[in-house]
């Protein structure tokens, strides 16, 4: 066994960061939640030119190949960060789809323009009678000549307000499909949510949108495994983004009980307050091995549902530990949202009900279990 | 023993509610005991105001009080069943600063002839809403290293430095802040307490903006500020005892919070046998049954710990203990219900406008917020539910105290 990372994903990690320090300061983050857009735009092209939108396509599309591992450490790092913006749902959710089931014209068509990122993707499944079970979706295409009409309302959809392209999961029949559709087609709407945190989810209504047979993804009624594989690898790559978050909280809750003076002495010097940060750090690790396991199965393509559900089982109950008592050692300081502690502690949560709460990967873990 | 109600506090129970029946519209979402929401939001603290003006009208406000401060001299226990169904309905109106353990009680406590003349019937009237000044920036669980100057300078304390997260500072007019007026002698032995009232020029109040995003707390910056001599309250350099109190008093808060969640669980069981996941109603799940019947089953113990420590108060027993139990229990215990909250509606739970409150909610924007986005509100709150107050640290570590266990050792004194 080998828990350490290879050179050049620790370089990886060490531009990333250096990246991060330099570029987004979080006075910056709180700047751009407050905007509709989310993001800052330069940040995304520097990020493109740093060739990250395109890090694990093949290298005919303009991509650098690395694995999922390597993304992994990328995520963390954005985490880390408490990046905003549409790089999760085009780099984690559309282009893997794009790449797993795309024809030879779809992806050459879609890909290199990622890589260079001139384009922002997103996945609309969920809706509001189902979350994951493709099956029991309402949306629905129906055949009209050559091309397909989508009506229908997804909810939770990450960036859709700046997408490019919407990968929707609709009824075909008694299966779903996927289908390529242009964000900007006629009867498309995004509408943005009153969420948590940095981040972007949208309402998306396909009123009497028109999609050409040419623009399916997958086959025919093919969505199910499409969209089970794409959450499954989603959930292992959120997990690596609350780890990023929970290290950073970690590390803030350190230094401040170092520096913060109470009663004559620094309060990390009380024992309750070492109590919490030793939990913290029991969390942390447990959290960050147990998804470097599941990410590292998934690099692999070993089969992991159960241990990337176990992952986020994990990694979503400690990480909103980690998160409260970080707010627990700073006291009111910060409480006040000039702080950056509050991000994190969005962060914790929004990543805990994205792609599966413990409801649902507990339910996998019972299944994988025989159960 | 004997765990029931007289007939009398029940009728009195339902005299309270009764009012707030009236008083109040029949799809008032609930503010909490905290007040951030009428703090924070104009609309609201309207209400609030009109609310407190009604109060005032029953005689409620200061109900305890001496007549001839315009008091109502009842029993103790009305007034604790007066707080327990205000809050429990989230009414508005009975400020916590002034009559649950606030500034009232102090002046009552420690206050000249002419303050409790002078502030009492104002208070009794609805006329004023207060706040309360201790935190600094550096001292937060440690007031006792509380910076404030106020030097006596002829008939006028002198005041220069800083307050920080003051409650309802922007709001309030009146305040008992806490000074420093020896700077010699070793830390709580220079503090003392002076009635500020917060249109003195050299005052400026900035509101901070909470995690919640709630505008509700302040920082407050004394510049040569003049406060009349006659505005102390207690002793000169005696404000530590007067402080002791104030903490204590505010310990009760602890109960304040437990009545206001049951009303935010009995809103998630509504919302589980309203809501239909799979086509069956939430509430047929056994997992989301067995949860909401654990939260029950801890509040019911919580609040049979408040009425433990009301009881204590009724027969002049030592509260300080349970008190301190009951804080700590108080602030977990929201955070508990709100954490539960969000498990159970899963996705839903991130939604909802600023404040939770229904009347934010934007028809366009909401279309798929639930509880009026209620249980996001509360998540983000309560995290200084165990922080605000006194943390629950520092309260556990006066329960340990309690028991007798030797103390830490004190680091040297500074001089
Ligand atoms: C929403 C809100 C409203 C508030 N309203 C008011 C108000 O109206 N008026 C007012 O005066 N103040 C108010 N406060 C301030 C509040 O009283 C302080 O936040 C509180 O006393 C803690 O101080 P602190 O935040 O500086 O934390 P610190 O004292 O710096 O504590 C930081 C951490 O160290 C721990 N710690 C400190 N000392 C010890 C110890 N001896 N042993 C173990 N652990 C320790 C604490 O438990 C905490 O976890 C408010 C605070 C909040 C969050």
């Amino acid at each position: 066994m080998d828990f350490g990372l290879s050179e050049s994903q620790e370089m990886l990690r060490k531009i990333a960061r250096d990246f991060f320090a330099d570029k987004l300061p979080k006075t910056l983050v709180k700047e751009v939640t407050g905007t509709e857009k989310g993001y800052p735009a330069d940040l995304w092209k520097d990020m493109a030119e740093l060739g990250w939108m395109g890090l694990i396509l093949p290298e005919e599309y303009g991509g650098s190949e690395a694995n999922f591992a390597d993304l992994g450490i990328l995520i963390e790092e954005m985490g880390r960060a408490c990046m905003p913006g549409p790089f999760f749902s085009t780099v984690v959710l559309g282009a893997p789809l794009v790449l797993d089931a795309g024809n030879a014209a779809q992806k050459k068509s879609i890909l290199p323009r990622v890589a260079r990122g001139e384009i922002i993707l997103t996945v609309a499944f969920a809706e509001a009678q189902a979350l994951y079970d493709t099956a029991s979706y309402q949306a629905e295409a129906v055949k009209a000549g050559d091309a397909y009409v989508i009506n229908g309302t997804k909810l939770f959809v990450p960036d859709a307000h700046v997408a490019d392209y919407i990968i929707c999961a609709a009824k075909t029949g008694r299966r779903a499909t996927l289908f390529l559709v242009d964000a900007r087609a006629p009867g498309v709407k995004s509408k943005l949510l009153p969420s948590l945190g940095a981040e972007r989810q949208c309402e998306v209504t396909f009123g009497d949108v028109r999609v050409s047979k040419a623009n399916i993804l997958g086959g025919l009624n093919k969505a199910g495994t499409y969209i089970e594989k794409m959450i499954n690898q989603a959930a292992a790559a959120k997990c690596a983004e609350m780890v990023g978050g929970a290290g950073q909280v970690m590390e803030m809750s350190v230094t401040y009980a170092k520096e913060r003076v109470q009663f004559g002495r620094a309060i990390g010097s009380q024992q309750s307050i070492q109590h919490h940060l030793a939990n913290m750090l029991n969390d942390l690790d447990e959290c960050r091995s147990v998804t470097s396991r599941a990410i590292w199965m998934i690099s692999e393509g070993l089969p992991c549902a159960r241990e990337v559900s176990v992952a986020k089982c994990v990694v979503n109950e400690a990480c909103r530990r980690v998160a409260w008592l970080g707010h627990q050692i700073h006291g009111a300081i910060a409480f006040q949202q000039d702080h950056d502690m509050h991000l994190y502690f969005k962060q914790a949560k929004v990543g805990e009900v994205a792609f599966g709460d413990n409801g649902y990967h507990g339910e996998v873990i019972a299944r994988e279990l025989g159960l | 023993m004997d765990f029931r109600f007289t007939d009398e506090e029940e009728a009195f129970r339902k005299e309270v509610r009764a009012f707030l029946e009236k008083e109040l519209p029949s799809d008032w979402p609930g503010v909490d005991p905290d007040m951030y929401h009428e703090d924070a939001f104009d609309h609201i603290h309207e209400v609030s105001m009109e609310t407190q003006k009604k109060f005032a009208a029953k005689g409620w406000l200061g109900l305890t009080w001496p007549k001839k401060y315009g008091g109502q001299e009842q029993p103790l226990w009305k007034q604790m069943i007066l707080e327990q169904e205000v809050t429990y309905r989230g009414a508005p109106g009975v400020d916590a600063y002034q009559f649950i353990g606030g500034l009232g009680d102090l002046l009552l406590q420690f206050g000249t002839e002419e303050q409790k003349e002078k502030y009492l019937p104002m208070m009794v009237r609805g006329e004023i809403k207060c706040a309360t000044g201790m935190s600094e920036p550096n001292a937060g669980s440690d007031l006792a290293n509380l910076q404030l100057r106020a030097d006596l300078q002829g008939d006028y304390f002198i005041l220069n430095g800083q307050k920080t997260w003051q409650s309802a500072a922007h709001r309030a007019q009146l305040a008992p802040v806490y000074v420093r007026t020896d700077p010699e002698a070793y830390k709580h032995r220079g503090i003392s307490i002076v009635l500020v009232d917060y249109r003195t020029p050299g005052i400026t109040i900035s509101p901070l903006v909470m995690m919640s995003g709630l505008e509700a707390f302040c920082e407050v910056f004394y510049d040569n500020v003049k406060i009349p001599k006659e505005n102390l309250l207690g002793e000169l350099n005696g404000g530590w005892k007067v402080m002791m109190a104030a903490l204590s008093h505010e310990r009760s808060y602890g109960i304040m919070l437990i009545m206001n969640i049951r009303r935010d669980l009995d809103n998630l069981v509504k919302y589980c046998r309203e809501t239909v996941v799979n086509g069956e109603p939430l509430s047929n799940d056994t997992k989301v049954r067995n949860k909401l019947a654990d939260m029950a089953s801890q509040l019911e113990v919580a609040r049979n710990m408040g009425f433990k420590m009301n009881y204590l108060a009724l027969t002049g027993g030592d509260v300080t203990q349970t008190a301190n139990q009951i804080k700590v229990l108080g602030g977990v215990m929201t955070q508990r219900v709100a954490a539960l909250g969000m498990q159970i509606m899963g996705l839903y739970g991130q939604l909802g406008p600023v404040g939770g409150n229904w009347r934010q909610m934007d028809p366009n924007k909401d279309k798929w917020t639930k509880l009026g986005g209620r249980t996001k509100h509360l998540y983000l709150s309560t995290v200084c539910n165990t922080i605000a107050a006194g943390t629950t640290e520092v309260a556990r570590n006066a329960i340990a105290g309690g028991l007798g266990l030797p103390r830490e050792p004190k680091p040297a004194p500074k001089k």
